[in-house]
């Protein structure tokens, strides 16, 4: 018998619509399931703690689920008790989840509350699972930039996904609508502190001016005559070449992204 | 004697055998889906709509089509009487005298057909093709020679006695055999000549048949939602009409001349496409295709059948996703085809089963489920390019004359001018004009030509749920793909008929009446030389090739029609989604038609589609300007009109 | 400039700090130059100086060093002698701490870590105004090696730099370890964590989790008594009373400009007992141009106006770039489909994009819509793309990428051949 691995998928946000939609990491998590059982590492089972009428969870299963299962929940209650009941009940030996959720506290808890009572290792941010053999994990995390750091660690393990592991497949109507969505009741408990919390639409932050506090005449002189920032650039045109090239090496060398 | 029964047997055998492969033709197209048909009806049509429908098509190849009518009339003419005259051997001069008419006539067309074979352009198929012209000779002149003793020109008894004659009766029946074998044998068991029995069967039975008798059916069928598998994955998903029509195709080749994407090197060639579809219904290999292949495919690896998924061995994904749903092919189709309709029927389960569209089409799906436009933009934000028109919007005013559907051309910077511009001619004319602003979505345009008529049909029913709460008469846009949607696409789900006695008008209609109306006056043109591209959406798909050039002709523009116009316009490669799927070929469809247009000399060309605008200025300069007619008539529009009007209306 | 002003003072903590093996800011102070001044004013060159430890034990050379904006040490003390000295702020024995964990990328405090370091001193304002006779002492906790010159002028109060190798890379299981063991001495009012992913958000959960704490994330108004988090993908704001841990976004605080900190060290005796899971494997070295287009900080990017290919590719690899392509580029053959930039190509997310010989259509900008800078190499000033252009510069792309790969050359002294076979660090022997 394969291992298996669960994924743990929330419902997201559009960020410009704002309506519900797959969560980009949550179904990158569904994604590395699918491509574990696809090279016969792994079975996966995917679950969803909330409401089982969402359609979003249509668009999960539609990546090609025969079942999705629902630890059925309402909206403020705390997910911890039933997904590790869950986790325990399934026997899997690697929970895949995105590192915030796009709804709701996203303070990015969960993987690693579940990690502590589960006793397992957590690994952040993971990229690509390169190879499991006897038990051990290679696996590479996502720094940013595109670096990557490798990391082994034995099963049993909690991953969070981040965007550079591989893009979610495309969803498919007719898998999706005829997926079995098993209800699981749970026993759920209120989260009475966050019931103290006020949500509010979130006020626009305002970009930071950079305040110049000018310490010479000299210094004052510059902040005062330096050209606004996105007033359109600097165009070189009669310069010699040379001149030309350095300009733009020192603004690589300006922006660091020449070492 | 042999002579006496030897030659009705052949034709009776042969006749039998036709029936036989008759009844197994039809059993392959009863292996395709019901779809209801009235039968009797499309029988008794079936002349008319080959005399009139279908020739109206071959008629733009007069050679071809004189050709044909000789032939093929002189064949079915001759063919009853060679039952009557040879099988029951009714003695009779005068039907005899009327098969050697016949058979002459069929003669001299064969004699054409067999001129064209002699130095085929590559769009016509070889192989048994090649075979047919002197096919066609040898039935025409065997009995020609058999008819006439029956005729009295031979005496009957010199065919009794001489043991020469008996050698020659012998050659006669062989004749017989091979060309007879052919008409008969070979219409039923899969030979050239298929296309007849097909052929008319498929006028009789059409899918569309509201598109003979001058009429047009251009509207995408919707698929059926929710059951064990959506699209067409196996020939025996299709329709039977559908499967019946591939069988029709009489390989021509005419539709590959047209294709935009075969031209620029892309792997799709409608012609190989039906034909593979007959593979599949059939059962087999493409061995035996002797036409041009898929650009850059070599033919005879391909195989299906019946109950084999098509796109796994039969014809490729990409194939499918290159086709821009120009409907060149389809217009240009002689046994009226309709290629569109089966390319996007698989589609639809590369989309809805397999989640397998390619390149940016998930993406672009996704983003139109989540945001009800194809580039993710915020629903929002879909009116803040009106912010200083003015413009009514229908949840405040509830009704108007005009009700201008503004289409997803609101998030583009280049569209948003065509906008702009089409908003000042409406003001200019005083035109009482609302839009639906922020409650305006994306027509499902896209979702249903990628296949995903799931998105499409939501689309469509929230938008009708939208119209239905405002009251206009006339609907009108700028975009021709939302206008081919809500005028032809839109009424399969519009049960509360909110769009039942409304007017849709693509703009430049809506302008041509304006001008006509003298609600509207503008300068003369002084650029330089012009011409015209007609988009695909609003000519081929809606007819409208007229307002548009006589707009153009108001500003005093005399067209320099391209080569290729009107019903014949090359596609500029931006329908379909072929844009989002993104096949690579060897060259650029936009490239293509800009050098189309530059083949006029023209230095701008006018357009009437923001999608064109864009696949067009996406040609690398040099080149010839683009604009929406929209934009030429604003900028010559005479204003003094306005106050005029204005005051009028207060 | 008066001969007066160049008199060279000498600055006795610096030279206190250059002779304390043991400071923490010793390593950082004398590995920026290897001059030192004598007592007399003259210059002494220490060769022992030159470059630093790496993590896995290979002497290495920063470059950069006098050229960052960090450089300090001599070259900038010259100068900052017209500059009035900041005042040193001093807590003497401080009775409360406020721990912020920076992430140090790069081995220098980010701007977001001295934010953080900023809020700390605002909330420890704060604090001091409800209760005077608290002393609250600022505390970076510094984890590896660090290449560091400014904690003091950061706001560093007091630092916990915990230099074992152990700490170095990815040990999350370590680092918390030393968290809990700072906890358990110090009770820190507050825990401040830059959010972010070089790895603040991460240790601050594990932390959290241990100290069953629930810890504000992406706090971006915080004060002793409420802080604003954002949530749901930036798009509602929670409001709560301030808990211990904070994990705060960037540019949430002012950072430190107007005073000097003491950087005293803190000793920490870890025992180091904890069981380690996550094996660190290391870096994976990364050619940029296989970094994924999506991911990569530096595009150059060509396009129909290139004429010379070998040379834009010289020129990429010379500047560490990973490359992309316009449309007609990839049409006509030139370079893959998968470098595509554009609406039907990748949306890239460059800091810096350097464009060359492309007129930037419509399409190909919506690609480019989320970079920071663009650079635009053109022959026509009109384009679009020239039009867009942070800098542009007007020339034929041929000239100007043979300057720029000869700069490139003298900068990293590196052949193209050298910078195609060893990685992004130079190795001393
Ligand atoms: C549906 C659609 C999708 C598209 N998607 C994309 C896409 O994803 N990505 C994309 O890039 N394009 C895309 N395009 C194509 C786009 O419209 C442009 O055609 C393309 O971006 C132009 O590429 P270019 O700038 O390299 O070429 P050009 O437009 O030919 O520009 C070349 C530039 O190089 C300059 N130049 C010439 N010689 C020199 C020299 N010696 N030195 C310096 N400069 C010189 C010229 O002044 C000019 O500005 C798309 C088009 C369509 C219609
Ligand atoms: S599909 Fe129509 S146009 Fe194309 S080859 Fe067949 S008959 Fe001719
Ligand atoms: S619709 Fe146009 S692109 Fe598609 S097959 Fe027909 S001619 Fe070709």
């Amino acid at each position: 018998m394969l291992p298996k691995v669960l994924a743990l998928v929330s419902i997201g946000r559009h960020p410009q619509s704002g309506r519900e939609r797959r969560a980009e990491q949550d179904g990158r998590a569904v994604e590395m399931g699918l491509c574990l059982q696809e090279r016969q590492l792994m079975h996966l089972s995917v679950a969803h703690a909330g409401n089982a009428d969402s359609s979003v969870l249509r668009q999960y299963a539609g990546m090609g689920l025969s079942k999705l299962s629902v630890l059925a929940q309402q909206a403020n209650e705390d997910v911890l008790s039933p997904l590790i009941d869950y986790v325990e009940a399934q026997q899997a030996s690697m929970v895949l989840m995105g590192v915030r959720s796009e709804m709701g506290q996203s303070s990015g808890m969960l993987p690693y509350l579940l990690a502590e009572r589960l006793g397992w290792p957590l690994l952040p941010r993971v990229a690509e699972i390169q190879s499991i053999e006897e038990g051990v994990a290679q696996v590479l995390l996502a720094l940013p930039r595109g670096q990557r750091r490798l990391v082994s660690v034995a099963l049993p393990f909690v991953a969070t996904l981040d965007n550079a592991a591989k893009a979610p497949r495309q969803t498919a109507f007719g898998p999706g609508q005829r997926a079995d969505i098993e209800v699981i009741n749970t026993t759920s408990i209120a989260d009475e502190v966050a019931a103290q919390w006020q949500f509010t639409p979130a006020k626009p932050r305002p970009k930071r001016m950079k305040v110049v506090k000018a310490k010479t005449a000299a210094d004052r002189f510059k902040a005062a005559t330096a050209k606004p920032v996105g007033g359109g650039g600097k165009v070189l045109k009669n310069e010699t070449v040379e001149e030309k090239a350095q300009a733009i090496f020192d603004f690589l060398l300006e922006e660091k992204v020449i070492r | 004697m042999i002579f006496d029964w030897l030659i009705p047997s052949l034709i009776a055998t042969l006749l039998v055998l036709a029936a036989i492969g008759a009844l197994r033709r039809v059993n392959f197209w009863r292996a395709g889906q019901a779809e209801k048909v009235d039968m009797w009806a499309g029988l008794l049509a079936m002349p008319k709509r080959y005399l009139h429908d279908l020739h109206h098509v071959v008629e733009r190849d007069k050679y071809m089509s004189r050709t044909h009518v000789a032939t093929g009339g002189g064949f079915v003419l001759a063919m009853v009487l060679v039952i009557l005259v040879h099988l029951f051997d009714i003695q009779s001069r005068i039907l005899a005298w009327m098969l050697l008419a016949a058979l002459g006539m069929m003669f001299c067309g064969a004699l054409f057909v067999f001129k064209r074979r002699l130095n085929p352009p590559s769009r016509l198929s070889k192989g048994p093709w090649m075979r047919l012209p002197k096919s066609l000779l040898t039935f025409a002149i065997t009995f020609f020679v058999l008819t006439l003793p029956a005729a009295g020109i031979l005496p009957e008894s010199l065919s009794l006695s001489n043991i020469g004659l008996t050698l020659v009766s012998l050659v006669l029946a062989l004749l017989v055999l091979l060309s007879l074998g052919e008409m008969l044998f070979g219409m039923t068991w899969g030979g050239p000549m298929k296309h007849a029995f097909a052929g008319a069967l498929h006028l009789a039975f059409h899918r569309r048949p509201e598109r003979f008798g001058g009429g047009r059916s251009t509207g995408l069928k919707p698929a059926n939602l929710g059951g064990e598998s959506h699209g067409v994955a196996k020939p025996e998903d299709f329709k039977w009409n559908q499967l019946l029509g591939f069988d029709a195709c009489v390989q021509c080749g005419r539709c590959e001349a047209m294709c935009p994407a075969f031209a620029a090197g892309q792997p799709l060639n409608p012609k190989k496409l039906i034909q593979d579809m007959v593979v599949g219904l059939a059962g087999g290999t493409d061995e035996k295709y002797a036409g041009s292949p898929y650009p850059n495919v070599p033919v005879g690896k391909a195989s299906g059948s019946p109950q084999e998924i098509i796109t796994e061995g039969l014809v490729s994904a990409d194939t499918l996703w290159s086709c821009t749903t120009c409907r060149a092919c389809v217009e240009e189709c002689p046994m009226m085809i309709e290629h569109v309709d089966a390319i996007v029927d698989m589609r639809r389960f590369l989309t809805l089963e397999k989640g397998d569209t390619p390149n940016k089409g998930a993406e672009v799906l996704e983003n139109i489920i989540a945001t009800d436009n194809p580039n993710g933009y915020a629903p929002g934000s879909r009116t803040h390019w009106a912010a200083d028109q003015n413009l009514a919007v229908m949840k405040d005013v509830k009704k108007a004359e005009v009700l201008f559907w503004v289409s997803d051309g609101a998030f583009d910077m280049r569209s948003q001018r065509i906008l702009r511009a089409f908003v000042k001619l409406l003001k200019a004319a005083n035109v009482n004009v609302a839009i639906l602003g922020d409650e305006e979505r994306d027509s499902g345009d896209v979702a249903r030509r990628l296949g995903d008529d799931a998105t499409f049909q939501s689309l469509a029913k929230r938008n009708l749920a939208t119209l239905a709460q405002y009251k206009f008469s006339t609907l009108v846009t700028t975009d021709p793909h939302a206008f081919h949607c809500l005028k032809n696409e839109y009424a399969d789900f519009d049960q509360a008929g909110a769009l039942k006695d409304v007017e849709v008008l693509h703009h430049t209609t809506f302008l041509n009446r304006l001008i006509e109306q003298g609600m509207l006056q503008v300068d003369r043109f002084k650029g330089g030389k012009v011409t015209y591209h007609d988009p695909c959406y609003l000519g081929r798909y809606n007819g409208e090739y007229d307002s548009p050039r006589a707009l153009l002709s108001s500003l005093g523009i005399e067209v320099a029609e391209m080569e290729r116009s009107g019903y014949r316009s090359r596609c500029c490669g931006g329908g379909g989604g072929a844009p989002i799927t993104d096949i690579p070929g060897e060259r650029r469809i936009a490239d293509m038609r800009m050098e189309d247009v530059a083949a006029t000399g023209a230095e701008l060309v006018a357009v009437g589609c923001q999608q064109c605008t864009a696949m067009l200025e996406g040609v690398v300069e040099p080149r010839p300007q683009v604009r929406d007619i929209a934009e030429i008539m604003a900028e010559h529009l005479v204003e003094q009109l306005v106050e005029h009007t204005v005051e009028g209306a207060a | 400039m008066t001969e007066h002003e160049d008199i060279l003072r000498r600055d006795p903590r610096a030279e206190w700090i250059a002779r304390n093996r043991l400071h923490p800011l010793h390593q950082a102070m004398t590995q920026v130059s290897a001059v030192v001044r004598g007592p007399s004013g003259l210059i002494r060159k220490n060769p022992h100086q030159v470059g630093f430890i790496g993590p896995n034990g290979i002497k290495r050379i920063d470059r950069l060093a006098g050229n960052g904006q960090t450089a300090t040490g001599a070259k900038r003390r010259s100068s900052a002698a017209q500059e009035v000295t900041l005042p040193l702020h001093q807590v003497v024995e401080p009775n409360a701490y406020i721990i912020v964990v920076p992430d140090m990328a790069g081995g220098r405090l980010t701007a977001q870590d001295k934010d953080i370091l900023g809020l700390a001193h605002e909330l420890a304002k704060q604090r001091k105004a409800l209760n005077a006779d608290e002393n609250l002492a600022v505390v970076a906790v510094c984890f590896g090696e660090s290449k560091e010159a400014q904690f003091d002028e950061a706001g560093v109060d007091r630092l916990i730099h915990l230099l074992s190798a152990e700490y170095e890379g990815f040990a999350p299981e370590k680092r918390l370890q030393a968290l809990l063991q700072i906890e358990s001495i110090y009770q820190p009012k507050h825990w401040l964590f830059p959010d972010s992913v070089h790895g603040g958000t991460d240790l601050a959960l594990r932390l959290a989790v241990k100290l069953d704490e629930r810890p504000a994330a992406q706090a971006w108004q915080v004060s002793i008594d409420t802080t604003t988090c954002r949530a749901a993908s930036g798009s509602q704001d929670i409001q709560r009373e301030t808990p211990r841990i904070l994990m705060i976004l960037e540019e949430c605080g002012q950072a430190i400009d107007e005073t000097r900190h003491e950087v005293l060290p803190l000793a920490l005796e870890v025992e180091s007992s904890v069981e380690v899971r996550l094996e660190d494997k290391g870096l994976i070295a990364v050619d940029p141009n296989a970094v994924p287009l999506a991911e990569a900080e530096f595009i150059l990017s060509a396009g129909n106006g290139i004429h010379n290919w070998q040379q834009f590719h010289d020129c990429a690899a010379l500047l560490g770039a990973t490359e992309g392509a316009s449309r007609v580029a990839v049409d006509d053959g030139y370079m893959p489909r998968m470098r595509q930039v554009g609406a039907s190509g990748t949306w890239v997310t460059a800091r810096v994009y350097v464009a060359v010989g492309i007129s930037g259509a419509i399409q190909h900008m919506q690609g480019i819509g989320q970079c920071d800078k663009i650079v635009a190499i053109n022959t026509d000033a009109g384009c679009d793309m020239v039009k867009r252009a942070d800098l542009a510069v007007i020339a034929d792309s041929e000239e100007v990428l043979a300057v720029l790969c000869r700069l490139a050359q003298q900068h990293t002294g590196k052949t193209l051949e050298q910078t195609e076979t060893t990685s992004e660090v130079s190795h001393v022997a």
